[in-house]
């Protein structure tokens, strides 16, 4: 197993414990998985009715069309839609169970939940347009709830989305409706996405891109609300000083881990566990209970709660492989079905939560909002039982932890600000980005992938932007890979930013009481937490009366696999960013579908994708654009 | 001193193992074409595969040059562009006019002269050549791309010498144990 598949600290101590214990790992199924297939990679393989399989000869004289006539362009662009569908409804199904939580909140039905930040709940009234005049804040839930649910009811198709409506520019959303791509139901538009691709529908590819573009905009629109209304539930993000990597599990504390999306379940878990410290406690855990997360729910409760990150995606099975992890509880997305069988070889209980989402060897705790804390309780039980059964012989916890300073919703970057100017928080960014003390904006977000080397890409992008002055943000597994190589420390800014950033992030800090500069990389959140980033964006937007596509501002997912990623990278075109791919999508198999995304989308939106593998590269090509960008502004 | 003659190495394709992914042939057209999969899509180059996938009965198997010993395309090439060479057929491609007699002769239909990448048709040629697997001659394999390319493990590169050996010496050792057993009767008796 050669270690250059990641460059996680942690894998050179675990990798070969791995081997020796006969574990496979992601990076060795990776290795069998070679020569993975050409025409999947071109993205002309179609395997939408049983006629097939077709694909399409991409060099010569063989077959140019499927069976039932489709070409490469077809065949492409119906693949990639029904990539974004699947994207926008995992972002749209964890939005709507949150926001079924809030109904069920209102209602006084769920006593596990509460409304913890009822500030930000009449924010969200306020942006619906809900009137909070004199009501009592659950009446203010109700009405939220109905509003947001809206957004999955509406047969109205000339209305959009209550909350794409109340998010965008309005430049932005009159040139998304003249091009008939927002939605006006997020599972509408699924469903339209599932059926347009079906064997004999829809067959022009620029018609499914645009379908497509739809379904990515309903993947914002779930996200958005998803963000927001858990910011109600369980508080906004706040400036919080944690660390991140493996070393964060403890060996004298029953370990669980919390892994997969959504914090109606990670939530719950940290709360019930802190009750049940002294239960660990006598069962001979010292520490008593450390939860510690993986992926988004880690990010979740780690912006929220200061909670640590042991983990992104690629290295789940490594926290397993510490043998000291007691409980794994999951419940959605990114979960590798590796996981059970890994939990097997050590004592570790794997728990699925959600009828929805189980894995063969897992066992199964149904949580249910209503049950959310005797469910809870029962997962907790479930780990210090199992960590009675550990086997300290095969304990081995890498001795690597970073610190990370995170927790930067709008709300947190916006009180930063005002500690500078309280009149006007917004000023002091525009005032440094027109002065070029901030060059740019740079969003990181997205997967690891086994196609790159683990973080690899992400720390050299960021290293690169930030000593050209770039602000840096970042969510989901891209946040993760900062937090654990220590990119969200103050010391990284005195490090790595350039000498205008530096000075901003260090007066920035200085006045917001963090006795020193804001850390290199803003730490926004987990993957559906990019619509933060969107909020950001608007508001300067609008301070400046212009439209998205015209700000200093890119994104980039260096190590994009999930369809989410696909339907995130395309929303963020769609809004008018360009947005950077460091893996090669599967498209260009068709020549007409690859312009569509990268050269003519510009035109049409603004925003466009930029496929480059090589981070250095892309870090320049990004600062290209930026600089394009500031040309076009006149700063 | 004479020579030590061996006999050109084959693709070996097991009919059970294939599934008839074409992976094989894509492995070979970029192979020839020193380009990448990304890369040779996005330019939109002609490339063609030395090997073909067909399906027979109910069986697929991917077919290509067998490397002949007495190869007719080698005899029946009127330019001699056609010739035995580093233990393979190999082409001289800039000998070849394009005739394809080598194509009627071959009795494997294994050999193709169409342009190619870079190659274009004009008013005075059609750009073609005879191509046909060399074995991946040329590309700095060590192996033919269509044996690395292969999910399934369905071709092997066959060194004749090799082979026969093996088989010569899985035989010849269940002949000695029955030798054995012969001489064990024996001293019983």
């Amino acid at each position: 197993m050669t270690l250059n598949l990641t460059t996680d600290p942690s894998a050179a101590t675990l990798l070969p414990i791995a081997k020796k214990e006969g574990i496979s790992t992601v990076w060795d199924r990776h290795r069998a998985m070679q020569p993975q297939c050409g025409f999947g990679q071109l993205g002309v393989c179609c395997r939408i009715c049983w006629k097939g399989p077709c694909r399409i000869d991409p060099f010569g004289d063989g077959p140019q069309r499927g069976i039932c006539g489709a070409d490469a362009d077809t065949i492409v662009a119906r693949n990639l839609i029904r990539m974004i569908a699947a994207g926008a409804a995992g972002h749209s199904e964890h939005g709507r169970h949150v926001a079924l939580a809030l109904q069920g909140v209102s209602q006084g039905k769920l006593p596990a939940y509460q409304i913890r930040d009822e500030a930000k709940l009449l924010r969200v009234a306020a942006k619906l347009k809900i009137c909070t005049e004199g009501q009592e804040i659950q009446a203010v839930a109700a009405a939220v709830a109905k509003a947001t649910l809206e957004d999955f009811q509406s047969q109205d198709h000339d209305a959009p989305c209550n909350w794409i409506e109340a998010t965008l520019t309005k430049e932005r959303l009159e040139r998304l409706q003249a091009l008939h791509v927002v939605p006006h139901n997020i599972d509408a538009v699924i469903t339209q996405i599932m059926g347009r691709t079906l064997v004999g529908c829809d067959a022009d590819p620029v018609n499914l891109i645009l379908g497509g573009i739809k379904g990515a905009l309903a993947d914002f629109n779930g996200m958005c609300l998803a963000t927001e209304i858990s910011d109600a539930l369980f508080g906004a993000p706040a400036p919080v000083v944690t660390a991140a990597n493996l070393g964060v599990i403890k060996p004298d504390a029953v370990n669980i881990a919390v892994h997969g999306h959504n914090p109606l379940l990670s939530e719950v878990v940290c709360e019930v566990a802190q009750q049940m410290d002294e239960e660990a406690r006598k069962a001979g855990a010292k520490e008593g209970i450390n939860i510690v997360g993986i992926c988004c729910t880690g990010n979740e409760v780690m912006v929220r709660h200061g909670i640590p990150l042991a983990a992104n995606y690629l290295s789940q099975e490594l926290a397993l492989v510490t043998g000291a992890v007691d409980a794994m509880v999951v419940d959605v997305q990114c979960i590798m079905p590796s996981v059970a069988e890994i939990g097997a070889c050590f004592h570790t209980a794997v728990i699925t939560t959600m009828e929805e989402n189980k894995i063969k060897g897992a066992s199964h705790v149904s949580f249910k909002e209503e049950t959310a804390l005797e469910n809870a309780r029962q997962i907790v039980e479930t780990a210090i039982e199992a960590y009675k059964r550990r086997d300290p012989r095969r304990v081995n916890i890498p001795d690597f932890k970073q610190t990370a300073i995170v927790g930067f919703g709008l709300e947190s970057v916006v009180a930063a600000l005002a500690t500078l100017n309280a009149e006007d928080p917004l000023q002091p960014l525009i005032d440094n980005i027109a002065n070029g003390n901030i060059r740019g904006i740079a969003l990181f977000a997205g997967c690891n992938s086994t196609q790159v080397a683990q973080d690899s890409s992400f720390v050299t992008m960021a290293k690169k932007l930030a000593k050209n002055n770039v602000l840096l943000l970042a969510t989901g597994c891209g946040a993760g890979s900062f937090a654990k190589h220590g990119l969200m420390t103050q010391e990284a800014t005195v490090e790595y930013a350039g000498d205008s950033l530096k000075a901003v992030l260090t007066a920035i800090g200085t006045s917001a009481g963090l006795n020193g500069p804001l850390p290199l990389v803003l730490h926004m959140g987990s993957c559906v937490d990019n619509s933060r980033a969107v909020e950001v964006a608007v508001a300067v937007a609008n301070r400046l009366g212009v439209d998205l596509d015209k700000l200093p501002l890119v994104a980039s997912a260096p190590e994009a696999m999930s369809e989410k990623a696909v339907a995130i990278g395309t929303w963020s075109v769609a809004l008018g960013i360009p947005t950077h791919l460091g893996t090669m999508p599967q498209v260009t198999g068709s020549a007409q579908v690859t312009e569509l995304l990268t050269q003519t989308a510009k035109d049409l939106l603004g925003g466009y994708f930029l496929v480059e593998l090589d981070p250095e590269l892309a870090a320049e090509k990004l600062l290209e654009v930026i600089d394009e960008r500031r040309k076009g502004l006149g700063i | 001193m004479k020579q030590q003659q061996r006999e050109n190495a084959i693709v070996f394709a097991d009919p059970e193992r294939c599934l008839g992914c074409h992976g094989c042939e894509l492995a070979c057209a970029l192979a020839h074409s020193g380009t990448g999969l990304h890369q040779a899509a996005l330019q939109g180059l002609t490339l063609r595969p030395r090997n073909r996938v067909v399906a027979a009965g109910d069986v697929m198997m991917p077919v290509q040059c067998r490397q002949c010993e007495d190869a007719p395309c080698a005899c029946a090439c009127p330019t001699g562009a056609m010739l035995q060479e580093k233990g393979a057929v190999g082409v001289r491609e800039k000998n070849c006019v394009g005739c394809k007699v080598c194509v009627m002769v071959c009795p494997f239909g294994a050999i193709s002269v169409k342009h190619e990448g870079s190659e274009e048709a004009t008013g005075r040629t059609n750009g073609g050549v005879a191509r046909k697997c060399d074995l991946c001659a040329g590309t700095g394999r060590e192996i033919p791309a269509c044996v690395e390319g292969c999910p399934t493990k369905a071709l092997t590169l066959v060194d004749l010498e090799e082979y026969r050996q093996s088989l010569i010496e899985a035989r010849a050792a269940e002949l000695a144990q029955s030798l054995q057993f012969l001489k064990k009767r024996k001293a019983k008796l």
